[in-house]
């Protein structure tokens, strides 16, 4: 996934890539830099996509970022210096390339070694339209008098997952760690499992890439979907990603009809272990995880749109803040939402919420990217 | 030691006199853990159990809440920091009738304070309760008689007055810097939305609404917060904060005794939801030669909570907009006193500053006093008794108000109101059986 090359020599350097962690696996990449008349290089990133699912329902999400001093920094490459077929939402597998006209965002001059990273995840889109919102902004603990719950969005996407460790390992390496998104309660091993190495790197601890990442604060969460180009969904979006709108193809077309928008969990209304089948991961000892579980491990008990884990696995942060009286010389309450391994099965319907403080960070805390 | 069935014992405690005293409970050894079950898992109750379970000499046995969903949250921030998993239950009986228990922490809304901290009593546990302590003035007296009679510990959550600064600030008073002191002005400033009322939804599988109810009327569910606004359940959401500043203005003045009298001009100006209780307060305690008020709103968003970066600094607040102030004016000085860590100032009578100290929250050495009382059978710092005289004050207050602002003369003797039964009639709620408050506890 990273590439370093020689901007002015043109020379490619190309490593080999395997993704992993529910990253989408990209391959054959290359990074071409071509002379242009035009005051500056031209260049070009291909890379091949293979993943099989890919449509406009569920795109994959590419970002692009460079350092300029040998991994030292890193930037993301804004999506609006970038052209071709692969980047920003990428709805058809196949061969893509994107061309970064880089110096009208870069300090670029000959000899300068540049590395470039390419990553990939997995989206699912959530079709404009008007959807059932149920519960009360902040837990009904909103003072702000200014959010309003929304119950008619537009177009948005959303994570299929939940952010992964191996995903969020790979940020914490290129931000340079030495503090900033890490905090050692991250190494547990089976409620977490980074491990932080003497020479400021991180790793993964075997096995546990595709598990959700926690101890995250709202802090950390932002500022890593910051370093991709998303953002935390607000209340609204989380709730209707979890139980549909009312039409699932959106309120232009109106063709698919959602059965069930009142729903109370993602596949319908049958609590999380009815029937002695556990479609979540909460707090039981028969779901099969005594602690967080890989993301997707439920895939069967998706939401409508096929978004993996909303109910249980972890909590998630969510973008709405709320201030308190109670708290009125802090920072305002973040809401958490979807419950998670520590909670009451019921407790991961789609309106039970949680208020925090956005420093705290908890084993029972993760969070997804929408765009 | 007891071996009255305590299951029993409860039944015959609850809406009853109890008929039998007991045995006063042995004190755990100094290297013996301190076993507590927390009560009312909303943000305090989940802070004070990680606190409590973050103790050497302390861990949590039973997290308590009505309502399931409130579990994970402080069950993690509880086993993050103890290797002891804490038992997870719905009914706070279940804790009492556990006689590994020491402590009961009672976090919960107002209208459960009273009843639940009498049956801790009662179940020969030491109480840590959250303010305002009582619901009602009968009940916060019938507070102080369960912890007499059975030699409890009850330590009230108002940690302001443990803090070092606030002593510094009595004995600076009392040494007469200030010359005499006859206004005591205590700030409560500040910002409430309008609530939209929700009656009648269905409430949630997991939740125990019944149980949460306890001891007050079981109004048709409303998941959002307007219980904070129903005399129901709240003393208010003024009395639920202004008690920390009217607690320190006591002690600042040695634990000021009961006043002769309350005046009030208490309105909702502007947050006219159809609740219950007023947006504005302005209250006056009469005293022998000393008048304390209280000035509350909940619509004053320029009016500030004393900022994190200043709670535990070498800072003091802006005190214009110092939302959580209290001002001491004598004959010769002015003081003034900010909540949460704010320090104090002293002033003379040409407007200098001639003394400042800066402050320190008192959470932990609160929650230290509280410990070591348990150990040593003290009186706490802020014990039932103090809790009682102090939430006292929003009680007339919050009379007047329910009686149409008229001065009311207190009778310190019986507790009640001079020549005025209607007013008396705020003097004790109506218990919803079983949960009853019994006269003798």
């Amino acid at each position: 996934m990273q590439h370093r090359f020689w901007l002015s020599l043109s020379l490619l350097l190309v490593f080999c890539y395997c993704s992993y962690g529910k990253w989408l696996t990209l391959n054959n990449v290359k990074v071409r830099q071509d002379p242009t008349e035009l005051g500056g290089p031209r260049i070009s990133i291909e890379y091949d996509i293979n993943e099989p699912n890919l449509l406009p329902s569920s795109p994959a999400y590419v970002f692009i970022r460079y350092s300029e001093d040998a991994g030292q920094t890193w930037h993301l490459i804004p999506k609006t210096a970038l052209r071709g077929n692969g980047h920003d939402l990428v709805s058809k597998a196949g061969h893509k390339e994107v061309v970064w006209w880089g110096t009208d965002q870069t300090s670029f001059s000959d000899f300068v070694m540049v590395d470039i990273c390419v990553r990939a995840l997995a989206m699912v889109q959530v079709p404009a339209g008007k959807f059932a919102r149920k519960s009360l902004s902040g837990a009904g603990r909103d003072e702000s008098k200014t959010q309003k719950p929304q119950s008619d969005l537009s177009l948005y996407y959303t994570a299929k997952y939940e952010t992964t460790l191996a995903m969020y390992v790979d940020y914490l390496n290129e931000v340079g760690g030495d503090g900033m998104g890490w905090n050692k309660r991250m190494s547990h091993i089976e409620r977490c499992g980074i491990k932080q190495h003497n020479n400021g790197t991180y790793t993964v601890e075997p096995g546990r890439e595709a598990y959700p990442i926690t101890y995250v604060s709202w802090y950390d969460a932002a500022a890593f979907l910051q370093w991709c180009g998303l953002r935390l969904p607000t209340e609204s979006e989380w709730e209707k990603a979890f139980r549909g709108g009312f039409y699932l193809d959106g309120d232009h077309t109106r063709k698919t009809p959602n059965p069930m928008p009142e729903r109370p969990y993602p596949w319908g209304e049958k609590t999380p272990g009815a029937g002695g089948l556990w479609r979540c991961n909460c707090d039981t000892d028969e779901d099969g995880f005594a602690y967080t579980a890989p993301v997707g491990s439920f895939s069967q008990f998706n939401s409508p749109y096929g978004i993996c884990d909303l109910a249980g696995n972890v909590g998630e942060w969510t973008q709405d803040w709320y201030s308190t009286s109670f708290h009125a010389g802090l920072d305002g309450f973040r809401m958490v939402r979807g419950g998670s391994w520590m909670a009451v099965p019921v407790g991961c319907d789609a309106v039970t919420g949680a208020t925090e403080l956005p420093l705290k960070e908890s084993s029972i805390m993760g969070f997804r990217g929408v765009r | 030691m007891n071996t009255v069935n305590r299951r029993d014992f409860m039944k015959r405690s609850v809406g009853a006199a109890a008929v039998a005293v007991l045995p006063y409970s042995s004190v755990r050894a100094a290297n013996e853990k301190i076993v507590i079950g927390v009560m009312g898992l909303g943000g305090r109750g989940t802070y004070l159990a990680e606190k409590f379970a973050d103790r050497p000499d302390t861990e949590i046995a039973y997290l308590c809440d009505p309502n399931t969903r409130r579990f994970a949250r402080a069950r993690e921030a509880v086993e993050e920091v103890q290797t002891r998993k804490p038992k997870l239950v719905q009914d706070f009986r279940k804790i009492l009738d556990d006689d590994t228990v020491d402590v009961l922490i009672n976090a919960t809304p107002d209208h459960w304070h009273g009843l639940a901290t009498i049956m801790a009593c009662q179940a020969g546990k030491d109480v840590y309760v959250e303010k305002p302590m009582a619901h009602n003035i009968w009940e916060g007296r019938k507070m102080v008689e369960a912890a007499r009679k059975y030699k409890r510990v009850v330590q009230v959550g108002m940690q302001s007055r443990t803090a070092p600064y606030a002593k510094k600030a009595k004995d600076y008073i009392e040494s007469g810097k200030l010359g005499k002191v006859h206004l005591v002005r205590v700030f409560n400033m500040m910002q409430h939305p309008k609530r939209t009322a929700r009656p009648g939804a269905p409430v949630p599988q997991g939740f125990d609404y019944d149980m949460w109810c306890g001891p007050a009327a079981r109004l048709p569910y409303d998941p959002s917060r307007y219980w904070l606004n129903q005399w129901e359940y709240s003393c208010g959401p003024i009395a639920g904060d202004a008690v920390h500043q009217l607690d320190l203005a006591r002690f600042l003045l040695n634990d000021l005794p009961y006043p002769k009298a309350v005046s009030q001009i208490g309105a909702i100006n502007d947050l006219q939801d159809g609740r219950d209780t007023p947006d504005t307060q302005l209250a006056m305690f009469e005293y022998e030669d000393l008048t304390l008020q209280m000035e509350s709103t909940l619509w004053t968003p320029y009016m500030k909570k004393i900022p994190s970066a200043t709670r535990d600094s070498d800072k003091f607040p802006h005190w214009p907009f110092c939302s959580t102030r209290v001002e001491v004016l004598g004959t010769e000085g002015f003081m003034y006193f900010g909540r949460h860590g704010g320090g104090w100032q002293g002033y003379d009578s040409n407007g200098e500053i001639v003394a400042s100290q800066y402050g320190r929250q008192a959470d932990k050495a609160h929650q230290d006093n509280f410990i070591d009382c348990v150990r040593t059978r003290k009186r706490a710092n802020a014990d039932v008794e103090i809790g009682h005289q102090s939430v006292l004050l929003c009680h007339m207050a919050n009379i007047s108000y329910r009686v149409g602002n008229q001065r009311l003369v207190f009778d310190p003797k019986s507790e009640s109101f001079s020549h005025n039964d209607k007013a008396n009639t705020f003097l004790k709620r109506e218990y919803r059986a079983p949960w009853v408050v019994p006269e003798q506890v």
